[in-house]
């Protein structure tokens, strides 16, 4: 490849895009997407389908470029302001940032709430960079490299995915173990994708379409929380007095450098996956820092590798989950289903043709996404202090606020008070669980890679017509089974050795 | 203590004379449009565009709620039991008939559940495959199918969805029965095709249109009477010796039964006018498709489709063995 | 010898779990390896959950560390948990009670008043307050700036709804503005 002509080529395209971004209509929609997209992240419950799905007619009036930048920065602000929930209240509002609730929730608990919503929004900004950059350089070769994996090789990514994922767990492994398989379980409730026939939905029509994430994030992560905290009132407020430093000390920085760089490393591959490969990416980013650290007990008790890490892959594989949508115009996740709908009533036919007919459009949408992550850092870090306030409300106020925003988000998804109910359900089963230590990180890992395992798994064999070697002939497909096999060598063997340390110690 | 408190609350009601919406100042209010699948879909895209022009022209926004889940049925359902007064309406697709088949029981009965407001378009399909799928040709291809069965993938975005319809109405024509490889939504369905892991597929030009301009795919044949205006180069199936494969994914919309016959007037009206809307005639025609004729947008036009699309795809259903429920 | 009560009975609850998804795979397919059926992802699952769940027991009797449970909020837990299902009664109707669809104003100060009950420390007056603070929010926020369509009032309430519309009119007709200097 000629490196100048495609620099050259770069420069004048990020120069059309930058020249669209700035516009200043285009500034201001791009601040109101992501102020509103960052409130609505914060509000729990509520998410960014549900909230782009009622803005949409809005932008209608609009030009598509600006439409779509605000639209867009929608979609990173909801992702952004969903941490800082994750992080202040253990109620992650979508599967990415469920990781960062682990050591979010334990840095804020310590009353290092500041440091953790700094540390998220530094490591976004960092990652939203670097896969801009990304973008802007690499989206066609990227796209190809996406259209290799076939439904073995995703098979192979999820085992391995699942496989990573007991490192989630700070306690039992083999407890981690039991709610990654229960979240499977409950993944697969709902209509069989292949015979359309009703599995375990009871009889509810409204389980056709399996059991609502949103419903059950809420339920076992924030209803459960809340349970937990009514169990002893006084104990929330010693966590408040602590608060301490808004900012991260210069160790905090120095420990967060090279997780955030992995992060971004891992989100920005696995985010150009169509087929789910951005809901693994903040899950992958926090077993590696928890496997190659020198010290992984300390995750799951506030680990800043914890929240670095995770937050920055999330916002990897956000950014670079707009490549295939751009390239193909084709959907990686439902709210990049609802930008091809907007493209399309903006006359628009997103599609592999947007960057040859629309530069300025595609481009500027690529620019705006800097300028958003820029928009984004800018607004979060004076807010950290108000966010962190929002700890010192009492939590008698707090809880029937956090109730009321999760029944109007779970409701607002699919318009249906059976998710309700389902909401009380899986309160009440996370309590019950956590109650037993039995973490609910994992299950919700689980619960939305179950549907992809079982389809990818199935379908592999219908093309492949039975022959299960299908997974080793495959290159792609046998690297990705050799890396899980890896992972599980070094999960269970250290702690063999340990055991065998452990015995020692007691025989000496 | 409920009850007698609902009681009290309806007897307030019929006091005030708030009750029932008076028909000549019909919308007051708001409508509701419900699309009984999730944002974002072909059908939503297709129904914000109508309740954006109907709403202009009503002088009330139309809201689009989508209800999506268990085929469209969920959404159809709750507009069957919804208030009477017009501001409840439902745009449903094909899937209005072929679930009356596909679900052996439903929550409501399609054919006596509903009033008629009119056709809205009739989006056609096109049969799509692989860019290095070998047949060259409709005839190539039906001979490829036969000859290797056993090797052929056919790809549909689920039970009852658009593809499956099609992919069925295929295999009975040519009397073959292939390996279907179901995906959740059209979108990894195509994710696969233009990444040739599957062979071919059939689905609306909504979603196919740009992959095959681009290359990407390649298409066989439309199933449309008459060619489809943005792809001049692709015969019908009638055309390259396939008749009687034509599947068109029309949408209409319906009102709840016993809808008050002069609201009912008013929407007919006001959605013949969105129909012929310069912005919705090319955005329609953007998505490979055109807006219904003022003499398809009406309630009897409606209701004779759906009643003649239950009888056709009754048979093919049967024959092919799937139920959604 | 000392039970680990926590291990014991999350161990119980996984085998319960696995349990009853084996029994509800009874009605599907399940195929072979080869040609799956609807059931035999789940039923492998199952399995895999239920042998899990019993390492799990096991190990929880056999060698397990007495551990330590703390107070379970019986009345909070019982009102956190009504109240998103008392929300969805009132938001959408509820046949079976003879509940009429209220719309978003009911529903969201229901579902605070009853859940403000459930820490001891909230008095009448402070629930109450925080209901109506918190409904007024939750309207202008959800269902006026982000349009999310739920009527306030709805069925017999729906009169109501004028009222609403009319106390929101000046932030409506200052939005309108916004909206046709830059969406022109």
């Amino acid at each position: 490849m000629d490196f100048l002509t495609t620099f050259t080529e770069l420069g004048h395209n990020l120069g059309l895009g930058f020249s669209t971004a700035a516009l200043p209509v285009n500034l201001a929609f791009c601040f109101i997407g992501v102020l509103l997209g960052t409130l609505i992240g914060v509000l729990p419950g509520i998410g960014p389908t549900a909230t782009i799905a009622m803005l949409l007619p809005i932008t209608f009036n609009f030009e598509p470029a600006t439409s779509l930048i605000m639209l867009a920065g929608i979609y990173y602000g909801a992702q952004y302001g969903g941490s800082t929930t994750a992080i202040l209240i253990n109620l992650p509002g979508e599967s990415s940032s469920a990781v960062t609730a682990i050591d979010g929730y334990q840095m804020a608990k310590q009353g290092r709430a500041g440091p953790a919503l700094a540390t998220a929004a530094l490591g976004s900004f960092f990652a939203g960079t670097v896969a801009t950059i990304l973008i802007a350089l690499f989206a066609p070769p990227l796209t190809d490299l996406a259209l290799k994996f076939g439904p073995a090789e995703y098979f192979s990514l999820m085992m391995l995915g699942l496989v990573a994922s007991v490192a989630l767990a700070s306690g039992s492994v083999l407890k981690a173990l039991a709610m990654v398989v229960l979240g499977l379980l409950l993944g697969l409730i709902g209509s069989d994708v292949n015979t359309g026939a009703q599995r375990y939905t009871l009889g509810f029509l409204e389980l056709a379409d399996g059991l609502n994430f949103v419903a059950v994030a809420v339920g076992v992560f924030g209803i459960a929380e809340i349970l937990r905290n009514l169990e002893d009132e006084s104990d929330r407020e010693v966590m408040v007095k602590k608060v301490t430093n808004l900012w991260p000390s210069k160790e905090d920085f120095r420990q967060m450098i090279a997780p955030v760089l992995r992060g971004t490393a891992l989100g920005s591959v696995l985010g150009i996956l169509p087929g789910g490969g951005a809901i693994l990416s903040s899950f992958a980013a926090y077993t590696v820092e928890k496997k190659i650290s020198k010290t992984p007990e300390r995750f799951g008790k506030g680990a800043i590798e914890g929240v670095a890490a995770p937050e920055s892959a999330n916002n990897a594989g956000a950014q670079t989950s707009f490549i295939p949508m751009l390239t193909l115009g084709i959907p990686a996740n439902p709210v990049m289903a609802l930008m091809i709908g907007a493209m399309i009533i903006q006359g628009i036919q997103p599609g592999p043709n947007v960057a040859t007919e629309k530069p300025e459009l595609f481009w500027g949408v690529i620019a705006s996404m800097w300028i958003g992550n820029l928009m984004l850092v800018l607004l979060n870090l004076p807010l950290i202090g108000l966010w962190v306030r929002l700890l010192t409300v009492p939590y008698t106020v707090l809880f029937p606020a956090i109730i009321a925003f999760c029944a109007i988000g779970v409701y607002s998804v699919n318009s249906n008070s059976f998710d309700l109910y389902a909401v009380s359900a899986f309160g009440f089963l996370g309590y019950l669980l956590v109650k037993l230590e039995c973490e609910p990180a994992p299950l919700l890992l689980g619960f939305v890679l179950g549907p992809m395992l079982e389809e990818n798994l199935r379908r592999a064999m219908t093309i492949s017509r039975g022959d299960w070697t299908v997974f080793f002939t495959k290159p792609l497909s046998l690297t990705l089974l050799l890396m899980a096999a890896a992972v599980l060598a070094i999960v269970f063997l250290p702690s063999v050795r340990k055991k065998r340390e452990e015995v020692f110690v007691e025989e000496g | 203590m409920l009850k007698s408190f609902a009681a009290a609350a309806a007897a307030l009601i019929v006091a005030s004379g708030f009750g029932q919406a008076q028909a000549q100042d019909y919308p007051s209010r708001p409508i509701t449009m419900i699309v009984p699948f999730s944002a974002g879909g072909p059908t939503d895209t297709v129904t914000r565009l109508v309740a954006e022009a109907m709403g202009k022209d009503l002088g009330q926004q139309i809201v689009v709620e989508n209800v999506g889940g268990a085929g469209g049925t969920l959404g159809a359902g709750r507009v069957a039991k919804a208030d009477k007064d017009g501001y409840t309406l439902l745009l449903h697709h094909i899937g209005m008939a072929t679930s009356a088949t596909l679900y052996r029981k439903l929550p409501y009965d399609t054919l006596n559940a509903f009033d008629y407001v009119g056709l809205v378009t009739d989006v056609p399909m096109t049969l799509v495959a692989r860019s290095d799928f070998e047949p060259k040709d409709l005839k190539g291809l039906i001979e490829y199918v036969k000859t290797n069965k056993d090797k052929v993938t056919y790809a549909n975005a689920g039970v009852g969805a658009a593809s499956h319809l099609c992919g069925m109405l295929f295999m009975s024509k040519i009397e073959t029965p292939l390996t279907t490889v179901p995906y959740k939504g059209t979108g990894p369905a195509m994710t696969d095709l233009v990444g040739k892991q599957v062979d071919f597929m059939c689905d609306q030009t909504t979603n196919t249109t740009n992959q095959i301009k681009s290359g990407k795919i390649k298409a066989y044949v439309t199933t449309t009477k008459q060619r489809v205006a943005s792809l001049p180069d692709i015969p019908t199936a009638e055309e390259a010796g396939l008749p009687g494969f034509e599947v068109g994914i029309w949408h209409g919309i319906y009102a709840p039964k016993g809808t008050s016959p002069e609201i009912i007037k008013k929407l007919t009206a006001s959605l013949q006018k969105a129909l012929k809307d310069p912005t919705v005639v090319q955005r329609f025609a953007d998505l490979g498709t055109q807006p219904s004729s003022e003499a398809d947008a009406t309630p009897d036009a409606l209701k004779a489709k759906l009643t003649s699309e239950i009888d056709r795809w009754a048979p093919v259903i049967k024959a092919a063995g799937v139920y959604a429920d | 010898m000392q039970i680990n009560v926590k291990d014991a009975a999350s161990g119980a609850i996984f085998i319960l779990i696995a349990a009853w998804f084996a029994f509800e795979t009874q009605e599907l397919q399940v195929g072979t390896p080869l040609r799956m059926g609807p059931g035999f992802f789940p039923l492998l699952l199952a399995g895999v959950l239920a042998l899990l769940g019993a390492i799990i027991l096991v190990k929880g009797v056999l060698k397990g560390k007495r551990s330590e449970m703390t107070g379970v909020p019986w009345r909070g837990g019982f009102l956190i948990l009504l109240a998103p299902i008392v929300f969805g009664f009132v938001v959408r109707g509820f046949a079976p009670l003879s509940i009429p669809p209220l719309g978003l104003v009911p529903a969201v100060a229901l579902a605070i008043l009853i859940s403000s009950f459930a820490s001891r420390r909230t008095t009448v007056f402070m629930a109450v307050t925080m209901t109506v603070l918190l409904t007024i929010f939750c309207l202008a926020v959800f269902q006026k700036l982000l349009g999310l369509p739920i009527p306030p009032f709805a069925g017999p309430l729906e009169w109501l709804n004028p009222y609403v519309d009319a106390a929101f009119a000046p932030f409506g007709a200052a939005w309108a503005a916004l909206k046709s200097v830059f969406g022109g």
